[in-house]
C-alpha cells in the first residue's frame, strides 16, 4: 500500500531565486508536493543558470533543469507597477516566499516584507542571502565557492603540510543552503499555522556554512590555536585513508578503528601474523605506527579493484568504500535499491536520470518530480485561476510587457 | 502552544528523543536550534562522542570533548541502558511524551530490542521516527559500516575533491554526517507538517550515501552529458578566473563570470593589452585557457593584502573573498556584528564563543547554550517529568540502568 509522498500538497510558495541554492530549495519542496511558482522576467530578471553552457533556448540549460524540477513559471516584470501589484496580490493567496536576491532588491520594488504581508499576515518569508540581510558586508557579492573560502573551510580542506590551499571546485555552501532553507521554511510554516502570524527568516549562507565547522571554532577558541588541515587522517583510526587501487584513478577508503576491526582486517589481507605484532597491538600503538600501516594497506589495495577491496573488507565488518565517480553512482546497487534516480526519458536536453532525495518515508513512494515548466508557461493559469483575471486583462498585460 | 509568541525560539513546544551517535547528533542540534526540547539519551557509560577529539587543553575527559560540546549544545542529557528491561520501559515512557525519535543504530537494532517503529507507535500514536544510517534501512549495503570518509567516498564528493596530482581529499570535520543529518532534519519537519495537517505519524529513512550523492551535479553530469567530473583543486569547471589566487599575505578566492570580466579589467588598470581582445568575454574561452588567465591574474593579485584586495573587488562589483583561517573568520567584523557567536559558560570547559542558531527570525537569533554534562538531567526528567521516586532512581543507578 504505497501512497505518493505529497506532504506539502496545498502549500503555495512564490520563489524569487537564481543560481543553485535558491532554485534547488524550491525543487526540494516541489518534490514533496508544494506548488512552487518561480517568478522571473526577461526584463532583467532571468535565473542566471538559464545561461549556463551553450544553449540558445533559455529552457534548455541542463543546470537550470536540474535545479528547477517540478517548478511552475510565471514571467512578470517586477519593475512595472502592475507587475509588482500582481505579485502583492499573489502573495495574498500564497503561504510563503523564498528569495535569494541581494538584500533590499525586493524592498526597492515595493515588495518588502511589510508590503507582501499586507493582505496576508500569515505569510512566511525565507531569505537566503550570501552574507545575510544585515551587517557591514551584506551587500557583498558571494558565490558558494568563495563563501567556502571565507568560512575557513577552504583553508582546512587540504592534505597536511601543503605549501598552498587547495580547497574544492564545488559550492558546498549552496548545498547547505538548499537543504537548510526548506527545513527552516517548514518550521516557519508550522509556526505560522500555530500562531496565525507570519515570520521572516534570514538564513545567511555564510552562517549555514560556518554551522558545519563549529567543532573547529570551539577548538580554536578553547585551545587558543589555529586548527590545521588534516586531509584523510583521523586521530582515532589507523590504518585510515584513501588508497590507490587497480585501474586508472581508482581509489578505496579504508578505516580501522577498533581492535575487532583490526583483527578482521589482518585476516582479510592475509596477514594474521600482524595481530600479535607489538607495533599494532592496540589503537594507540597503531596510531603511532600509522605510516607503516598505511604502506601495508596501500600495497594490498593496489593489487585489487576498488570494488573488491570494499566488498571483502565490509563483508568482514571493516569499514571501506569505493571512491565513486558520477558513472559509479548511476550503477550503484544500493542507490538503485532505494529507487534513488528519477528517470526522464524525454526532455529538451535528451534523456537523463537525476537523484531525488537523501530521505525515504516508509510506506510512501517518492513524490512527483516533473520537468520545469517552460518560461512563462503558467502565466494564464496563475493569473486566471488563482487571481481571477479574465483573458482580456491578461492579453493587455502581455501587450504592455508586464508579462514578459 | 500559546507560548510560541513570547519565546525567542522559532518553534518551541515539541520534544525530541535523540538516541544518535555522532553520526546523527547534528540533526538533533538543528532541531534544538529550531526551538525544540531535545533530550540526548546516552548509554550509562556516556555517548561515545564524549571520547572523540578535539579535547579542551588536550585532556581526555568525558566532559572535555569539544566535538560533543558543539554537537550537543543546548540539549538535555539523561543516561539510560535501553538494552535492559527497566531501561526499555523508561524509554517507552519517554516516547509516550515525545514527538520525534532520532536514532543511528545499525538497521534492525531497535527491532531486536523490541523497540521497532510499530512498538513505539503503540505507545505514542502519530510518532515520528527518524533513522539515519550510512546506506538506509535495507538493501545490499544496509549493513556496511560508515565512518565519515566512507560516506563522502560512496556519495561521490571525495572523488572530485582535492588536487588532481594528489590523493582525493576529505573535507574537514565529518561533513557527510552533517549533511545527511540536515536531510534527516528536513524529513522530521516534513513529517511534523504531515502530522499537523493530516494527523498521522511517519518513519523517515535517511541515508548518508543518498544525501551526499546529490552533490555538485556529479551523477547528473554523467547521466545528462556523459561527463565524469574529476578533481580540479579549486578551479571551477565553467569559469576562469574562478580559483584561489596568491596575495602578499595569503590567498583570495575570486569568481569572475562574463558579467564581472569587464569590471575586473577596469579596476586592473595595467593589465596586458591582449586581455582587451573582446573574445575573452566568453567564459568558456577563458576557462579553456585557464592556465594563461590565472597566471595573468596572479601577477595582479600578488601585489595586495588579501583583505584589501577583497574589499577592492567588492567595491567594484567583483565577488572576491579572502581565504580565511578559522580564527580569521571568527574575528571578522561582519560575523561579529551579526552576533553569530555568543559566549557560553560550561562548568568544565569554561567560557568561550560558540555559534548560535544558523538563522535569524524577525531580526532575532536564538543564543546558544552549553552542552549538558553526562546525565545532568536525570533527576529533572526521570523524577520531575516521569514521576519516579528518587530512591528508585538510586536503585536504577546501582543496577547500571542509568
Amino acid at each position: 500500500m504505497h501512497s505518493t509522498n505529497e506532504i506539502l500538497k496545498g502549500v503555495r510558495i512564490l520563489t524569487f531565486t537564481t543560481g543553485y541554492a535558491g532554485p534547488y530549495a524550491g525543487r526540494l519542496m516541489a518534490g514533496y508536493g508544494a506548488e512552487v511558482i518561480k517568478i522571473e522576467s526577461r526584463k532583467g530578471g532571468l535565473d542566471t543558470f538559464r545561461h549556463y553552457g551553450q544553449h540558445k533556448d533559455i529552457d534548455a540549460a541542463p543546470r537550470f533543469i536540474e535545479c528547477n524540477l517540478g517548478v511552475r513559471s510565471l514571467s512578470i516584470n517586477l519593475k512595472h507597477p502592475t507587475g509588482a501589484r500582481l505579485i502583492r496580490e499573489l502573495a495574498g493567496k500564497s503561504d510563503a516566499i523564498l528569495e535569494n536576491f541581494r538584500p533590499r532588491v525586493l524592498d526597492k520594488l515595493g515588495l518588502g516584507d511589510g508590503e507582501l504581508r499586507k493582505s496576508n499576515p500569515k505569510l512566511v518569508i525565507v531569505k537566503l542571502p550570501g552574507f545575510g540581510s544585515e551587517g557591514p558586508k551584506s551587500s557583498y557579492g558571494t558565490w558558494g565557492f568563495n563563501l567556502t573560502a571565507f568560512s575557513g573551510m577552504t583553508y582546512l580542506w587540504n592534505h597536511p603540510d601543503q605549501d598552498r590551499p587547495i580547497g574544492s571546485q564545488g559550492v558546498y555552501p549552496d548545498h547547505l543552503g538548499f537543504i537548510m532553507g526548506p527545513t527552516i521554511m517548514v518550521a516557519a510554516l508550522l509556526r505560522s499555522r500555530l500562531t496565525g502570524k507570519g515570520v521572516s527568516i534570514d538564513l545567511a549562507q555564510i552562517e549555514g556554512t560556518a554551522y558545519t565547522l563549529g567543532v573547529t571554532y570551539l577548538d580554536a577558541a578553547v585551545n587558543s590555536h589555529d586548527p590545521q588541515p588534516r586531509g584523510n587522517r583521523d586521530p582515532e583510526a589507523a590504518p585510515h585513508g584513501c588508497y590507490r587501487c587497480q585501474g586508472e584513478d581508482r581509489w578505496c577508503v579504508i578505516s580501522v578503528r577498533t581492535d575487532d576491526e583490526w583483527h578482521s582486517f589482518c585476516c582479510v589481507i592475509g596477514r594474521s601474523e600482524l595481530i600479535d605484532d607489538a607495533r599494532f597491538v592496540n589503537r594507540p600503538a597503531r596510531l603511532e605506527h600509522a605510516a607503516e600501516l598505511n604502506a601495508i594497506t596501500q600495497q594490498w589495495a593496489e593489487a585489487r579493484s576498488a570494488e573488491e577491496v570494499m566488498n571483502q573488507l565490509q563483508s568482514a565488518g571493516v569499514p571501506a568504500g569505493v571512491v565513486q565517480t558520477g558513472a559509479d553512482l548511476l550503477k550503484d546497487v544500493q542507490l538503485r535499491h532505494r529507487n534513488y534516480f528519477a528517470s526522464f526519458p524525454d526532455s529538451l536536453i535528451g534523456p537523463f536520470e537525476i537523484p531525488r532525495s537523501g530521505i525515504l518515508f516508509r510506506g510512501m513512494s517518492e513524490g512527483p518530480l516533473r520537468l520545469p515548466n517552460r518560461f512563462g508557461a503558467d502565466n494564464d493559469q496563475i493569473l486566471g485561476e488563482i487571481l481571477g483575471y479574465d483573458e482580456a486583462s491578461i492579453a493587455k498585460w502581455r501587450a504592455e510587457e508586464v508579462l514578459t | 502552544m500559546s507560548d510560541i509568541d513570547n519565546s525567542n525560539s522559532l518553534l518551541p513546544g515539541f520534544r525530541v528523543l535523540d538516541l544518535t551517535s555522532s553520526m546523527g547528533a547534528f540533526c538533533g542540534k538543528l532541531l534544538r536550534d529550531l526551538g525544540m526540547d531535545v533530550i540526548k539519551v546516552e548509554p550509562p557509560g556516556g555517548d561515545p562522542t564524549r571520547s572523540e577529539p578535539p579535547f579542551a587543553k588536550d585532556h581526555t575527559h568525558r566532559e572535555g570533548s569539544l566535538r560533543f560540546a558543539y554537537l550537543n549544545a543546548g540539549k538535555r542529557s539523561i543516561t539510560l541502558d535501553i538494552g535492559k528491561d527497566s531501561g526499555r520501559g523508561l524509554l517507552l515512557d519517554l516516547v509516550e511524551r515525545s514527538d520525534i525519535v532520532l536514532e543511528t543504530f545499525e538497521p534492525g537494532y531497535l527491532s531486536t530490542h523490541d523497540l521497532g517503529y510499530e512498538v513505539l507507535l503503540e505507545r505514542r500514536p502519530k510518532l515520528i521516527l527518524v533513522s539515519l544510517t550510512g546506506f538506509g534501512q535495507d538493501g545490499p549495503y544496509a549493513h556496511y559500516k560508515t565512518p565519515d570518509i566512507v560516506g563522502t567516498a560512496m556519495g561521490g564528493l571525495l572523488y572530485i575533491s582535492g588536487d588532481p596530482k594528489l590523493t582525493p581529499c576529505n573535507p574537514p570535520e565529518t561533513q557527510s554526517y552533517y549533511y545527511a543529518s540536515l536531510f534527516a532534519a528536513y524529513g522530521a519537519m516534513l513529517a511534523l507538517w504531515q502530522r499537523e495537517t493530516r494527523g498521522i505519524g511517519a518513519y523517515v529513512d535517511a541515508s548518508i550515501q543518498a544525501s551526499m550523492a546529490l552533490h555538485e551535479h556529479v551523477a547528473f553530469n554523467f547521466s545528462a552529458e556523459g561527463r565524469v567530473m574529476k578533481r580540479a583543486g579549486s578551479q571551477h569547471q565553467h569559469n576562469a578566473p574562478a580559483n584561489l589566487f596568491q596575495c602578499k599575505n595569503g590567498w583570495i578566492a575570486l569568481f569572475v563570470t562574463q558579467a564581472h570580466w569587464p569590471l575586473l579589467l577596469k579596476v586592473w588598470e595595467d593589465h596586458a593589452p591582449e586581455l582587451d581582445d573582446p573574445k575573452w568575454i566568453n567564459s568558456n574561452l577563458r576557462r579553456a585557457h585557464a592556465d594563461y588567465i590565472n597566471a595573468q591574474v596572479t601577477s595582479y593579485t600578488s601585489r595586495f593584502l588579501k583583505e584589501d584586495l577583497a574589499e577592492l573587488m567588492q567595491k567594484n562589483g567583483i565577488p572576491g573573498l579572502p581565504v580565511n583561517s578559522p580564527s580569521d573568520f571568527m574575528k571578522d567584523p561582519h560575523i561579529q556584528a551579526r552576533g553569530f557567536f555568543s559566549t557560553v559558560t560550561h562548568p568544565v570547559l569554561g567560557s568561550f564563543p560558540q555559534p548560535g542558531s544558523p538563522f535569524m527570525f524577525d531580526g532575532k537569533r536564538a543564543a546558544p547554550s552549553p552542552a549538558p554534562l553526562m546525565g545532568q538531567h536525570n533527576n529533572e526528567v526521570f523524577c520531575g517529568e516521569l514521576g519516579l521516586d528518587k530512591k528508585y532512581l538510586e536503585v536504577l543507578a546501582a543496577d547500571g540502568v542509568i
